[in-house]
Order: C-alpha cells, then structure tokens, then sequence
C-alpha cells in the first residue's frame, strides 16, 4: 500500500510527540490539540482516498466508515456511521459500508473504560499521557456500553473535518473561496454558479490536504440524520444469512478443533486414557494438550472433531474443589458478609453510629444471586493461522483486538512459538455480553495453530463447552441496612456486598498484572445509590474466592446489586408506610434527571391503576453508564404459583439519541435479558462441575413467556450515554417487587422462580414453595 | 453417497450418513446460513425447511433426507435476489439484533405462515419455539404479524 502526502508517520516520530505533549502540558489543551497526531489526516491507495482514520472515499462514491467497536447485536455500526455522515452530509444510504479497521491506530483506543471520561471531557497533560499509552498499546475494545459515548465525539470531528477538506479540494478545482461552497447530499456545490462535485471527484484531492485545525461541527438544529430512525446496515446481510460470523470463517486449508476443558476448573490434564483409539477415529488429526488444562482434537471437520472429543476418556488431576458444591460456596459467601472489616469503599455521614442509635427503625435484608453464564447464541469460537515467518492472522467474533492480539501471542508462546505480527479481524459477534472480551479461546486456538503452521485452525467449543466450561457472573451476597427516621424517611443506609471480584479474575487470564480484589468497581456498582437523598451511608465489600473462573457479563455489579438495593428500597417503603414509587420520588427531590424518568415510567404503566387479583406491579429505577433508567414490571401469579411476566415498561434518558429505533431495541432487548436472568438463570455445582451444559437446563425465554416490552426516551440534553447494558438493570428488582405487590412474598435470592419443563422446548416458571 | 437438492440445487455428498444434515450444509457444502447453536434441538438457530417442514439440522442425520428438498435460508429470497415477505418484514420491523439466530426464526416462520397464513399470538407461542438471547420477540411477534397482514393483501 503506497500511502502519498501522509503526515502520520511523521508525527507519531518521538520528536513530533514530545513537542506535541509539551504544547498539551503547558497549555493544557484537550481533544482537539491531540486529534492531528491521532490520524485525521488522510492519504491514498489505489482509487481510495483514505480522509482520516475514520473515512474512506473511492472515486467511484462508495464510502466506508471504520467503526472500531465490536457489532454483537447493538446497532453501534449503525448510529456511528450515522455521526460520520451527518457532519459530512452524505445521504446514509447502501454506498456507505461499515467495517471494523484491521489497523489498531491510536484514535481508536477505548480509553473512556479506563478513565470513565469522554474525550471531549478530558483535558491536561496526565489524561493526554494515558491516551498515549493506550494508542501505543492498541487498546481497542468493546464493553461498559461506551462505543457511542466514547466515538461519538471523535467520529463527529471526523466527519466535520473531512467535509472541510473536500470543501477545500472543491474551492481549488472551482476556483473560488471554500466560504462560497455548500455541501449537501454528497456534493460540494457553488450555488452562485450552480456547479457541483461530487465527494468521489474530490476525494483524492482532499485527502492530500492538511485536516483543519479546528472543524466546524454542525449545530445541532440543522441535523438531519442524527435522531431519526434509520434502518441498520447489518440487517440485510443478516436475513439473507451472508457469513457474517466468526463461525462462518472458511479459509483454504482450514483445519477444524474441537475441545474438552477439566469438569473441575483448575484441573490439569493427568493423562489421555484412550489417546491412541481417538488418534485412529476418522478424520482426527492431532490429539493433544493445551496448557496443561485442556484436551484439543483437531480434524478436517468440526463435527468429526467434536464426534471424537466425545469419545475422549481423560484423567484430570485432583484438586482442593472435588467436593466443592453451591451450597459449600453460598455459605462461603454469607459468612463473607460476617468478616470484621470488609473493604471500605465509602463512608459518609458517620452511618453506623446513626445505625446503632436507631435500632428501633432499622430495615435489615439479606439478598443473594447465583453465579450464571452468559450463553451467547453463538458459541465461543476463533480462527487463527501461524506462518513460518512468525506472522499471525486471526478472525474472532470479539469485543477487541487488543484481546486477539495478546491471545495469539499468549497461545503460541505456549507452544514455544514467538509471533512477530498479528493480523486481528474482528467479526460480527452472535451475541457477547461481556463473554468475548477474554483472551481464552483466541490463546487455545493460537497453540493449535502454532502447532500446525501455515494453515489456518478453526476452534468452536461446543454448547455444552460455552455454558458449563465458561466464564461466569459471580455469584454475590448484600446485607443491607437501613435507619429510618420517624417521617419514615432515610437516616442512614449500611451496605455490603460479597462477591468474587471480576476485575481480579479477568486480569489473571489478561493482564501481565493483577490489581487484586479489593475496590473493585464492578462489584460494588449499583450499591452507593449516590443518587438518592441519604444523609449517611456507608458501602463495604469482601472478596470471596473461588474456583470459579469470573467474566464481564453484562451490566456485571448492577445485575445483582441493584436487584439487592432497589428491592430493599421497596422494604424500607413498606415499612414508612409509602408507595414505592412516592417513597423514590422523596428519595429523589434533588434529581429533576431521576424524577422525570420516574415520572415517565409511572405515567406509561398506569402505576396506581388497580389489578387484578394474583397481579401486580413492581418499579426499579438506576443510574448506569451514565443513563438513567427506570422499569415497571406486571406479573401474574397463578393459585398453582406460576410466574408470568406479562408486560415490562421503560423509561430511560440516555442522553443525546442518535437512532431511537435502535436505543429502544437495546431497552427491549436487555429488560428481556434481565427477565430471563430474574426468573431462569442459575449455573450451580455439583462435585466441583458445573451441573448444566445445554439449554434444556440452562433456559432462555422463549416467544411464549417473554414479556411484550414498551419503552420510553426521555428527553435530554446529555451528550450520548450508554443504552448496551442499562436495560438489564432495573428489571430483577422490579419483577421482584411486582411479585411482592402480587403475593405479598418478599423474594430475596434469584432466581426467583423454579423453571419446569412442560413440553418440548417450553417451560413454566413457578415460584418455590 | 447421499442425493438431495439443497435450495433447488443438486447435491450429491459422500460422507457418513450419520452426519448431521446442517454440518453438511456448512462443512461439505459450503451453506452457512443455517447456524450451530446447541447441537441438541432446543435453540433452532439451524432450522432448514426439509420437504417444505421446519426441522432442526443439528440432530438429522444426511442419511434420512435422501432425495429431499431443502430450504435454508439462502434460499429464502427469490432467484432475482428479493428478499421473501418474511425477510422484508424482518427488515421493516428491524428484528434481528446480533442476528445469529435469526435464519432459524425465519425458516421457522416461513413454514408457520405456509400453514396458517394469520396466527393468533397463541398459535405464534406454539408453533415458534427458538431461542433468541438478545431478546427480539417483541419484534419477531411484529413482524410475524406484518408478514401475516402482506399475505393477506396479496
């Protein structure tokens, strides 16, 4: 690729970045002054004119917008192309294609999950400094419902920034002042004279002009794309059933895995009883061990692989957790909750004297929810060919290169292969949740294909591999504790949470260093409830080990914490006397954002309208990914004690809304995800061994018992905030208090239903006796 | 050697006639529209039409549907490449999410609406048992709907 007139390699030269960072240090300058060394400048290659790190224009008018954030399912490719062409004013139409960039380039980095800052927010040398780091390292990743907080901003001076650029292109071609040109619909046009060019006539002359220093947004009264419904640009492709997937990767030569982890996680591989009868079965290939941990038999098809790892007769090692069962862990974990002196994350207000002066007044509960898994419909799988030249190539339905990237070169250390270079080709992903951002899988298959070099292996793990030999949300504990004053009204709140911590869990398979347990934020989300008006409070948590391996699943802390919190919160409205809705609203006076969405959701439900006998309705309201949202559940409680979800309302601002269709379809979606979580999910043990492998007794919700789901967008004037995740939050806690509402039974552990078989492929769900 | 016609194209497959239909179609035959999700018969996500009924692939083995007609998904559309009543009212209702499921959904639909052009919602809960984990029923239901009132018209 010959790359013309690029001013990148320059400077991203040390010499260039230290004057660069010294302007940064001395000014403080923020986003703008970093975005010229970031990429957006533009160079050419063949008939493409690459405008910036975010925009390519063939002479031929096609488009195509790099969008360097994994598509699992959230329309992101959708709403940020969207961003792109409307500061570009370019007809969103079938010429533009979304792809996710091969190239790790700094202004792609994903460094709001790091800083939990915008880029347009962040200022100074220190944040300037770590988003240095962060480019030079390539992480690029996809995750904490960022990619719109995150890119919108970028990919909006992108857009600004190149339309600038062919607006100049157009002003020399023309002979006139670029102040005399207008862009629309794809042209540069000189309405005095009526002539105009197209974006493919200029491409390649604007791309060999230096970005402006500070492009002009639009404002936001002359959008015309962002806020309307736009159809997505994945979907034709996706009811066609085009091989969008990781699993449909078919490369030449491909050789096909298939694996078997220990039942016991930990377990190391003593010994392959039958090795020599699976290395005779048809097709087999190579037989052998990975990481002392796992069995991996590679063939010429999956199916004759995964046909022999059935018949594989393996001796794992003993380990201290042979015996362990979920009653041994969920002990564990209360008595976690009876440690001297957990972890302090925040303490305001003096709480616990306030507490133990009002034990008259206090609500005290005590919640749990189960480990369970993340069951992408798409199972965990990855595609990578090692050369002999030690250059590597991989294709992964993940949430980040940066994942590939380490994997490969952590699988082929394995087998004593140094990799020089790696390719990373993020694919569509069926379904994520937090499951892909590991490494696990990309290293297995990068050891397999190290082993068989300069051809391409495809691993898939089976259903039963992905759910019972996975990564799991932790399981978790609270004790809550509230003082009331004699209004009924908070004095002070004293919670704590055990939990195994997810940050130290993933690190240890990731990361070359490990924070360790204590102050993990994703364990402890959901459980300040900064936004409630409570004069004292103080938040603790306890690590608690286990065997089980721990992944980001999504909306990680707030599924079970705000399940605990907002649950509890209708206990402390039931013992002042309140409505659950009136009691938040209290709770909530300063919070004119909070209120409105409450409002909203109180208003779309018809809260106080009466019920039906059996029927009830719960609310849950939370701040997440800096949205608030807020849900009313309606349940049915049958005589025989069968839960039915009929209807989930929801309101949310999300700030700023680029694709409503596509923000409501994520609200859906999640409350689904989350009535699914609340009422079916639960991974236990048994023996050490995960117990279930399938769906049949790991459920999903099916069209007969998912809840219809209507959802609201508040008006806002916050810049985008995250929708991925926040549907989940709320719905545990809600569809819990409408089963109190119906029964009068407070429900304090999830599940909060037994799912019975009643046919094939249905299920019901019935509260325990 | 096992015949059969796969979206109105032959097919002639030497392979153990225990091998599931769908690993033919993906490994052998290079259609990948239908999808493995659990291998098992309980997520439909490798639903094909077989003789015009919706079938799980996973668990058929190629040896049973000799000289059987098979849709998957890539067949869907007509040969001049328009998307089927079906396929058009999943893009208007904008179904699909992560989408891997979703060629089950459609093969299963298809052969719903051929039986009973205008289900109720109860005959829509009987007949479509896939799984979708990012939570499209809503819209599936919609779209089942829209593509029932399509029908209807024409």
């Amino acid at each position: 690729m010959a790359r013309l007139m690029s001013r990148r390699g320059f400077l991203m030269t040390g010499a260039a970045l230290g004057g660069t960072a010294l302007v940064a240090a001395v000014g403080g300058v923020g986003y703008l002054a970093t975005v010229d060394v970031d990429g957006l400048d533009g160079f050419l290659d063949g008939d493409r004119a690459v405008l910036n790190a975010f925009l390519t224009i063939h002479d031929d008018g096609r488009v195509v917008i790099n969008v360097p954030r994994a598509e699992m399912g959230q329309g992101i490719h959708t709403g940020l192309a969207m961003v792109v062409a409307e500061e570009l004013e370019l007809p969103f139409d079938d010429r533009i294609r979304v792809e996710f960039p091969t190239e790790a380039h700094p202004a792609y980095s994903t460094w709001f999950n790091v800083f939990q800052v915008r880029p347009e927010e962040a200022s100074g040398p220190v944040v300037w400094a770590g988003r240095r780091v962060l480019g030079l390292l390539g992480f690029i990743s996809t995750g904490a419902s960022s990619s719109t907080m995150s890119l919108w901003h970028p990919m909006r001076v992108a857009g600004a920034s190149a339309r600038q650029m062919l607006i100049d292109a157009g002003a020399a071609r023309l002979g006139v002042p670029a102040s005399a040109l207008v862009t629309r619909d794809g042209f540069v046009r000189h309405e005095a004279s009526g002539r105009s060019l197209s974006y493919g006539e200029l491409a390649a002359a604007a791309a060999t002009l230096p970005p402006p220093a500070d492009p002009v947004l639009k404002q936001r009264a002359d959008w015309r794309l962002i806020g309307t419904r736009q159809q997505r640009v994945d979907l034709p492709a996706k009811v066609r059933g085009e091989p969008v997937y990781g699993m449909d990767v078919v490369l030449p030569d491909m050789l096909h895995a298939a694996i078997r982890h220990a039942p016991v996680f930990g377990a190391r591989v003593s010994r392959i009883r039958n090795e020599a009868d699976i290395r005779a079965e048809a097709g087999v290939l190579d037989v052998v061990i990975i990481n002392e941990r796992q069995v991996a038999i590679v063939a010429g098809s999956w199916w004759q692989a995964e046909q022999a790892a059935w018949q594989l007769d393996v001796a794992w090692a003993a380990t201290a957790d042979d015996a362990t069962s979920s009653a041994d862990l969920s002990r564990r974990i209360h008595a976690a909750l009876d440690v001297a002196q957990p972890y302090e994350i925040l303490d305001a207000g003096d709480a616990a004297t306030i507490i133990d002066a009002n034990a008259q007044s206090l609500v005290e509960a005590t919640y749990e929810a189960p480990f369970v898994a993340h069951a992408c419909m798409e199972p965990v799988n990855a595609t990578v060919i090692v050369r002999d030249d030690g250059s590597a190539e991989a294709w992964v339905p993940s949430q980040g290169p940066v994942n590939i990237r380490v994997g490969v070169g952590t699988g082929a250390g394995w087998a004593g292969v140094e990799v020089a270079s790696v390719i990373s080709h993020v694919t569509m992903s069926g379904g994520a949740f937090g499951r892909r951002s590991d490494l696990d899988v990309v290293a297995q298959t990068a050891f397999l294909a190290a082993r068989h070099r300069g051809r391409p292996v495809k691993l898939i793990w089976s259903r039963e591999e992905d759910i019972s030999r996975g990564l799991f949300r932790s399981h978790a504990a609270a004790r809550l504790r509230m003082a009331l004053g004699p209004d009924g009204l908070p004095l002070a709140y004293d919670a704590v949470v055990a939990t195994q911590s997810v940050i130290q869990s993933v690190a240890s398979r990731n990361l070359p260093f490990n924070p360790g347990p204590d102050g993990d934020r994703l364990a402890v989300e959901g459980l300040d409830k900064l936004h409630y008006a409570l004069p004292a409070r103080r938040v603790r948590s306890q690590d608690v080990a286990s065997h089980m391996p721990i992944g980001l699943w999504r909306s990680n802390g707030y599924s079970f914490n705000t399940f605990f919190t907002e649950s509890f919160i209708d206990e402390c409205a039931l013992a002042a006397g309140k409505d659950p809705i009136a009691y938040r609203r209290a709770l909530l006076r300063e919070r004119p954002r909070h209120l409105a969405v409450l409002d909203r959701v109180a208003e779309l439900a018809g809260w106080g309208n009466a019920m039906a006998p059996g029927r009830g309705r719960g609310v849950a309201i939370e701040e997440c990914y800096r949205s608030v949202v807020a849900q009313i559940a309606e349940v049915t409680v049958a005589d025989d004690g069968e839960v039915r979800v009929d209807r989930i309302f929801c309101a949310i601002d999300a700030g700023l809304v680029i694709n409503p269709d596509q923000v409501i379809a994520q609200i859906q979606g999640g409350a689904l995800f989350g009535a699914t979580s609340a009422l079916m999910s639960e991974i236990t043990v048994q023996s050490g061994a995960v117990v279930e492998t399938n769906f049949h007794d790991f459920p999903i919700q099916r069209l007969a018992n998912a809840p219809e789901v209507i959802v609201s967008i508040v008006e806002s004037n916050e810049p985008p905030c995250g929708v991925g995740e926040p549907g989940v939050v709320p719905a545990a806690a809600a569809i819990a208090n409408a089963i109190f509402a119906a029964t009068g039974r407070r429900l304090r552990s999830l599940p909060l239903a037994v799912t019975e078989t009643i046919g094939e492929r249905r299920t019901r769900t019935v509260l325990a006796d | 050697m096992v015949a059969f016609t796969v979206n109105e194209t032959p097919a002639n497959v030497s392979v153990d006639p225990s091998k599931p239909l769908l690993w033919v179609l993906r490994e052998d035959l290079g259609i990948l529209g239908p999808k493995y999700g659990c291998g098992v018969a309980q997520c439909g996500a490798c639903r094909v039409l077989i003789d015009g009924v919706s079938t799980p692939s996973c668990v058929m083995p190629v040896g049973s549907i000799a000289g059987a007609s098979i849709v998957t998904v890539e067949g869907l559309a007509d040969a001049q490449g328009n998307l089927s009543i079906v396929q058009q009212a999943w893009i208007e209702e904008q179904v699909p999410q992560c989408g891997f499921c979703q060629p089950g959904f459609l093969i299963a639909v298809t052969d719903l609406l051929r039986q009973n052009p205008n289900p109720t919602d109860a005959e829509i809960d009987a007949a479509i048992t896939n799984i979708c984990r990012c939570g499209t029923y809503p819209r599936i239901r919609r779209a089942i709907h829209r593509a029932a009132g399509t029908i209807s018209q024409s």
